[in-house]
């Protein structure tokens, strides 16, 4: 599947494993790759940016979505503060599933290469999980920023 | 005690369990470090933590020698 994918989609797929790799988490999950989509200087990032959703902005979303979740069963922590895990991660199901859903995304629009932006369409496919969550706490409406981002050139 | 609340929406039900596996996945490196940057031993937290020395030995070893973390052997 990655051989469709162009150097653009390729270093975001990277980057989303260092960013899961930094933050200690054992596996890569939808949101890395969505959180590293927000580093690039394309047409899908300049969308997201515009959406409230830069690196930060995103970083906020997520961890405000982290932190309801956990009240929501009468648990507040702290974001404990460890060494991470030498080694890359693995892909979870949530980053796999993006991943197709971007092969999805292409096929639906005709295209021929995979992309950031399909990627990032891939990621904003389900209506379940922490990123639909996180996005909804932005407000931010899933369904207007995959027109906007769709459409962006 | 944790006073754990029953969410009334499923939707925030199952979200507190992909939290919460994540806050018990961070806490554990963060303890582990911690307990052995204060002179625990692997048999120790092994025990605490309820699996075996190997378990714990072959999942945290290698970070907290990079980390630069003096281990004790016994």
């Amino acid at each position: 599947m990655l051989q469709r994918f162009t150097k653009d989609a390729r270093a975001i797929v990277e980057a989303a494993v260092e960013i899961a790799r930094e933050r200690g988490a054992s596996t890569v999950e939808a949101e890395h790759l969505l959180l590293a989509a927000t580093r690039r200087e394309d047409p899908t990032a300049i969308v997201l940016r515009g959406h409230g959703l830069d690196f930060d902005g995103l970083d906020r979303a997520l961890e405000a979505e982290s932190e309801r979740s956990l009240a929501a069963v009468g648990v507040s922590a702290e974001r404990p503060r460890f060494t991470p895990f030498p080694g890359k991660p693995r892909f979870a199901t949530s980053a796999k599933a993006a991943l197709e859903g971007a092969l999805r995304a292409a096929t639906e629009r005709a295209d021929r290469h995979i992309g950031s932006r399909h990627v990032v369409l891939g990621v904003l496919r389900p209506t379940r999980g922490t990123v639909p969550r996180a996005l909804g706490l932005a407000g931010v409406d899933r369904d207007e920023l995959s027109a906007a981002i769709s459409s962006a050139t | 005690m944790i006073d754990l609340a029953t969410p009334a929406d499923p939707a925030d039900g199952l979200a507190a369990v992909v939290a919460l596996r994540r806050l018990a996945e961070q806490l554990e490196a963060a303890e582990v470090e911690r307990a052995m940057r204060t002179g625990w031993s692997w048999p120790e937290v092994a025990e605490a933590l309820g699996v075996t020395r190997q378990a714990v030995h072959k999942k945290h070893a290698k970070r907290l020698i990079a980390a630069g973390v003096e281990l004790r052997r016994r």
